[in-house]
């Protein structure tokens, strides 16, 4: 239209005022001018068949934004006229594009781009019709790389390069108004034929550059391009055919791509001359990090390299040799650069994880077990660097992410005990293991903080509660190197004893003498933390790789002793002497070695026994009120242990093991006085820490999942309850008196929870009637005392009855998280009670915002844990409840407009916790395991009322009373917001 | 009856509790486990002896005798909760914890608004420590008129409270409006530490 009305030159002459309007500063245009100006882009870019305009622009005009636009219309109308156009035209655009940019090498970086860009989208619109030959443009690119003009060279990189991003993928490329289709079959032509075309130029190029001695700096830039080129290339997503929509976007979204070409790409990459190529290239460019960064990952993708490309598996044994000979011929006698180490791990890993182990196997002994050593010794001096980088407090952690690839490698590696012998390993792993062990302790057994040159350094940081722990951090590593002292289990499990046991007695030392200074001196502050520290952080590691070596953290499966350690224990039992062993264990307070006969006992009972001493010193030292110089975190630590081992060794079920160790069996089996002995004694400790450490959440919280772990099942639990501290301990809690009611609401929650799970274990009826009286029924009477009082309505803002309705609430929460399928009958019947008196409450406490949100939450956890198995009936009563519920909250709640001093979004969490409900109900739609009250048979008076409602229509009813308390305000809130949809989308 | 000088909290300015406060009774023997951290507790005053009026004034609420504050440890604080920061009743904003190296004991910090005037407050202290948070009460009245800046509110015992200011900024223009739109509304009161303010109003049904 506008390039109809007017001439050519008026047009550029308004295209270039407009230009001037964009790119002019904020302050000498305004907004109006400025959408003018891009209303005049907009409708040229639209216009019809811009082909001539376009052409003058781009021959005359001298500004590059308007040269950019030019490109930018001519791309679009490209392909928006494409089948009204002659193939003739097509083929003249492109080849006038084409000669523009090589004979404008001085063109900005961004216009040049941009009419590649047009240059390759019409490419690849074309590649399908077959109407554009694409054999002449790399015949042109190729004669444009054999020009050595290194300017037009780095041009036909750019050319490549555009072809290749146009063509990589369905979804990130330029809008052209197809199908994702269409795409895909771009795609799948181009990796087939052109493709493989671009890599041979690429390594045409990379050839002819690491034959030359000496490169100039201009160069050495073009080397680096095709380098880049090449690596794009390796890392590109080969689209398998037939892959349906959804999943190619799925694909394609996949970080950590893998070289797995089509059939066609053989003779390209298994030419063993295009991997010696990209050695070669690293050993020349190794010292420049930018460029190595590329070639390590040009290798790697080779390294990867797997699918129909190799005709058999012999062709796969001779690559992998030639693959690992080059790489042991690189890296081997070379000092590592920094930026070198995340590279050749990626490429150790890829090896190992894409090349099947009978391939590993078949490739020549010498080989294999060189590159075992090489891997191995990498492995520990990337540790210990990553330590250093550690002490230094570096922000890029190069050395940690290697170290992280390697253990990985080792954990599928030794996971396979098909392929290699048995012990084949064993070595090896002692040396990695060795060596994280010395990472992690002080001088003079280790090396930790220390730097390079043996100064120790160490400074007292502020760490908050959102750093991670080290177990969960550094899980992953933990988990390898455990793995590894399984492995190795006859060297690693008396090490990590000895080294355990010798610090258990220091610590024991070093307390008594810090002890014995504060009685002498009260006044004195504690004079060496120094070591205590030290002390604290060598257990703390220990324990960690202990609990990481013994035991597996499963969720929801049983978790089994690792046969690597049950073999261990059973091939020694022969020499152990079992009531030794029994004493050791049993003695935690003594020093191990102080028992006769201490050598022949079972050797990982006696690392669990360190570990039991280690927890005794501390808390001996809590009776002795040294709370003050022990570690939380070695406190958690410890429990954490106690509960992961408690997890898989307590009460071992012999059905589910071949073979049973005699130690573990006599020591924690069923029915054993060493079991009944370890549960009063973790009882015990559990007590222990929730009266001193109140004010310690994190150990509170572990120490809570430690007590949890001893009743969720039912074996355990009939422990449990013969002794008499869990009745003491059940008696203090429901009288909510310190300690254990300053404990933080949701450790009181999980509280509530293990004494309700304990009251499922098996015990008479009577013993049961008398357990349910402590715990639940004081909870209920306190409470019934409360809101039955005739003045309660007046009383009810009181703080101590403010307090005792919250503990109630938080209570009842516990009680619903204990939900089993085995006791959500009796529960829910309990907590049905309860709910009806909430419904009360909320009226009475209306205007405190705080209890409300405590009274929704409960119900929003009885929803959670019990709507699942809940018949019709019964989920037919929790419905009517959480309905009365929202229409209380909508009668007290509508036309109310608040002031709230807080954050928008923690105004409106009673609305928040709501939408939660409404969730919770809704899965009944898609999760339910009720079998028509099967767990409430007997109970039920009669068949249901015929009406039969669903949770969607109960949600829906729900909705509808609160929306109309939903301000716009609220809507604003983004987290709302979301929850709103998950909901509605249901 | 018009209750002027009427004071529904009863406690004294100067923050001190009343003798043996309900609220105490039972309560943990504070600072148990940090000797060095004794929180500081408010003492009964000798300078302020609870007045007797209790036995002349009809209270309405039976809170006659308890104190606007009571102790609680650090780390049983929770976000949402309240606590007393710099001698303000505050609502808790945001809780976390620290510790001073890997091996070190926790610390809290809050950070509080404080209820009637939205200034933020914050605070370090050792999760051992115990700390003071009001007591907090609201209440609903209807409003009966405006004079003066002044609210005209009756209790649920048929009362006249006049001593409550019309609060400023958007709350107390929406109920001046609604008031005289001859709206009936009922304002919602929140008192802590002695002060006492209009918060929140809503239709009456």
């Amino acid at each position: 239209m506008m390039a109809a009305a007017l001439g050519p030159p008026e047009v550029i002459a308004q295209l270039e005022n407009a230009a001037k309007v964009l790119m002019a500063p904020p302050s000498m245009v305004n907004t109006e001018q400025r959408q003018h100006a891009e209303h005049i882009f907009l409708s040229f870019r639209k216009s019809k068949s811009p082909f001539a305009v376009c052409k003058h622009i781009l021959e005359t005009s001298k500004v590059d934004y308007v040269l950019f636009q030019a490109a930018t219309a001519i791309m679009e109308a490209v392909v928006r006229e494409w089948i009204l156009l002659e193939k003739g035209i097509i083929e003249s655009l492109r080849t006038f594009l084409l000669n523009y940019v090589l004979q404008r090498p001085h063109l900005q970086k961004y216009v040049r781009e941009q009419i590649l860009l047009a240059v390759a989208v019409i490419v690849k619109r074309g590649s399908l019709d077959k109407s554009i030959d694409c054999k002449s443009i790399f015949h042109e690119v190729s004669q444009l790389i054999s020009s050595g003009n290194p300017t037009v060279q780095t041009l036909a990189c750019s050319i490549l390069t555009a072809l290749l991003s146009e063509f990589s993928s369905s979804s990130k490329t330029s809008n052209i108004g197809l199908s994702m289709e269409f795409h895909g079959n771009c795609k799948r032509v181009f990796q087939e034929e052109d493709l493989r075309q671009i890599f041979l130029l690429t390594v045409q190029v990379l050839q002819e550059f690491s034959q030359r001695e000496h490169l100039s700096a201009q160069m050495s830039s073009v080397f680096q391009r095709y380098l880049a080129l090449a690596n794009h290339v390796l890392s590109w997503n080969f689209l398998p055919p037939n892959l349906g929509r959804h999943y190619i976007a799925m694909f394609e979204s996949s970080q950590n791509v893998l070289l797995k070409p089509t059939e066609s790409w053989r003779e390209a990459l298994l030419n063993s001359k295009v991997m010696e190529l990209f050695f070669t290239v690293h050993r020349k460019i190794r010292e420049d990090s930018d460029m190595a960064q590329d070639s390590l990952q040009c290798l790697a993708q080779l390294a990867s390299l797997h699918g129909p490309v190799f005709p058999d598996e012999g062709a796969q044994v001779d690559y992998l040799s030639h693959f690992i000979e080059g790489l042991l011929g690189t890296i081997n006698g070379i000092e590592i650069e920094d930026s070198e180490a995340v590279g050749i791990s990626s490429i150790i890993s890829n090896l190992i994880t894409v090349f099947p182990r009978n391939v590993l196997t078949a490739i020549p002994r010498e080989l294999f077990s060189s590159f075992v050593n090489c891997l191995t010794h990498l492995t520990c001096s990337f540790g210990r660097s990553a330590a250093l980088e550690e002490v230094l407090d570096k922000d890029d952690m190069v050395y940690m992410e290697a170290y992280d690839r390697l253990l990985e490698s080792w954990l599928t590696l030794v996971q396979d005990d098909k392929h290699f012998h048995k012990g084949f390993f064993t070595q090896h792993a002692v040396q990695v293991f060795n060596s994280y062990i010395q990472c992690h302790l002080a001088a003079p057994d280790g090396t930790r903080n220390l730097t390079a040159n043996g100064v120790a350094s160490r400074e007292e940081e502020e760490i908050s509660e959102l750093q991670e722990d080290d177990r969960d951090q550094f899980s992953d590593q933990l988990a390898s190197v455990g793995m590894l002292g399984r492995i190795a289990a006859e060297h690693c499990i008396p090490l990590l004893t000895s080294l355990l046991e010798e610090r258990v007695t220091r610590l024991h030392g070093q307390l008594q003498r810090q002890q014995q200074q504060l009685l002498a001196s009260p006044a004195s502050g504690s004079a060496d933390s120094k070591t205590l520290d030290d002390l604290y952080e060598d257990i703390h590691w220990l324990i960690l790789v202990t609990g990481y070596l013994l035991a597996d953290d499963t969720q929801g499966e049983t978790p089994l002793i690792p046969p690597e350690i049950m073999e261990y224990s059973i091939k020694h039992s022969s020499e152990v002497d079992i009531n030794t062993t029994l004493q050791i264990l049993g003695s935690p307070g003594e020093k191990a070695s102080s028992i006769p006969g201490y050598n022949r006992t079972d050797s990982v009972i006696r690392l669990l026994s360190a570990v039991l001493r280690v927890s005794e010193v501390e808390s001996r030292a809590i009776r002795a009120h040294l709370t003050h110089l022990l570690s939380p975190q070695m406190g958690k630590d410890i429990v954490w242990f106690l509960k992961r081992w408690a997890k898989t060794y307590l009460l071992v079920d012999e059905k589910l093991y071949d073979q049973i160790s005699v130690p573990f069996s006599t020591a924690f089996g069923a029915d054993t006085e060493g079991s009944q002995w370890i549960v009063g004694y973790l009882l015990e400790k559990v007590l222990n820490n929730l009266s001193v450490c109140s004010s310690e959440q994190g150990l509170a919280d572990d120490t809570v999942q430690l007590l949890v772990t001893l009743v969720e099942r039912r074996e355990r639990a009939n422990l449990v309850i013969q002794c008499e501290n869990w009745w003491n301990l059940a008696k203090q809690f429901a009288s909510r008196s310190p300690p254990l009611n300053f404990l933080s609401s949701p450790v009181q929650r999980t509280l509530m929870k293990a004494l309700v799970l304990g009251g499922f274990a098996h015990m008479d009826t009577e013993t049961k009637q008398q357990y349910w009286t402590e715990v639940l029924q004081p909870l209920q009477q306190r409470f019934l005392r409360v809101i039955n009082q005739e003045n309660f309505p007046q009383t009810c803002q009181q703080e101590e009855v403010k307090q005792e309705i919250t503990a109630t609430l938080e209570a009842l929460c516990g009680i619903a998280e204990a939900t089993q399928v085995d006791n959500v009958a009796i529960l829910f019947n309990f907590l049905m009670d309860f709910l009806t008196n909430c419904i009360g409450l909320m009226e009475v406490y209306k205007n405190t915002p705080e209890t409300v949100n405590l009274i929704i939450e409960v119900f929003v956890e009885v929803a959670h844990k019990q709507i699942c198995y809940l018949g019709e009936s019964k989920a037919m009563n929790l419905y009517e409840a959480c309905l009365t519920l929202l229409q209380v909250y909508s009668k007290n709640n509508l036309g109310r407009q608040r002031i709230d001093v807080t954050a928008e979004e923690e105004q409106y969490q009673d609305l928040l916790l709501i939408m939660e409900l409404l969730t919770n109900l809704l899965s009944k739609e898609f999760i339910d395991f009720s079998d028509t009250d099967e767990v409430f048979r007997g109970q039920e008076p009669g068949p249901a009322a015929s009406r039969s409602v669903s949770a969607a229509d109960v949600v829906l009813y729900g909705v509808n009373l609160i929306l109309p308390l939903m301000s716009q305000d609220l809507l604003k809130a983004r987290e709302e917001r979301n929850v709103n949809v998950e909901t509605m989308r249901a | 009856m018009c209750g002027l000088g009427w004071a529904p909290c009863t406690e004294d300015p100067g923050g001190g509790g009343g003798p043996g406060g309900a609220v105490r009774e039972g309560r943990p023997a504070v600072g148990r486990w940090g000797p060095g951290f004794a929180a500081p507790q408010a003492v009964p005053s000798e300078e302020f002896p609870q007045p007797t009026m209790a036995d002349e004034i009809d209270f309405t609420t039976g809170d006659a005798g308890a104190s606007s504050t009571y102790p609680m440890q650090c780390s049983a604080l929770r976000k949402n909760g309240f606590v007393v920061l710099k001698g303000r009743p505050c609502k808790i904003v945001e809780m976390s914890t620290s510790k001073t190296g890997k091996h070190g004991h926790a610390k809290v910090h809050l950070v509080g608004i404080d209820i009637f005037t939205g200034k933020k407050y914050e605070d370090i202290c050792p999760s051992t420590h115990n700390m003071d948070v009001p007591n907090i009460k609201r209440n609903d009245y209807q409003l009966i008129c405006i004079q003066d800046g002044y609210l005209s509110l009756l209790t649920e015992t048929g009362e006249v409270r006049e001593d409550l200011k019309l609060p400023e900024g958007e709350l107390g223009k929406e109920i001046e409006g609604k008031y005289n739109a001859g709206e009936d509304v009922q304002v919602s009161v929140m008192c802590a530490m002695s002060e006492e303010y209009a918060v929140a109003i809503k239709p009456c049904k």
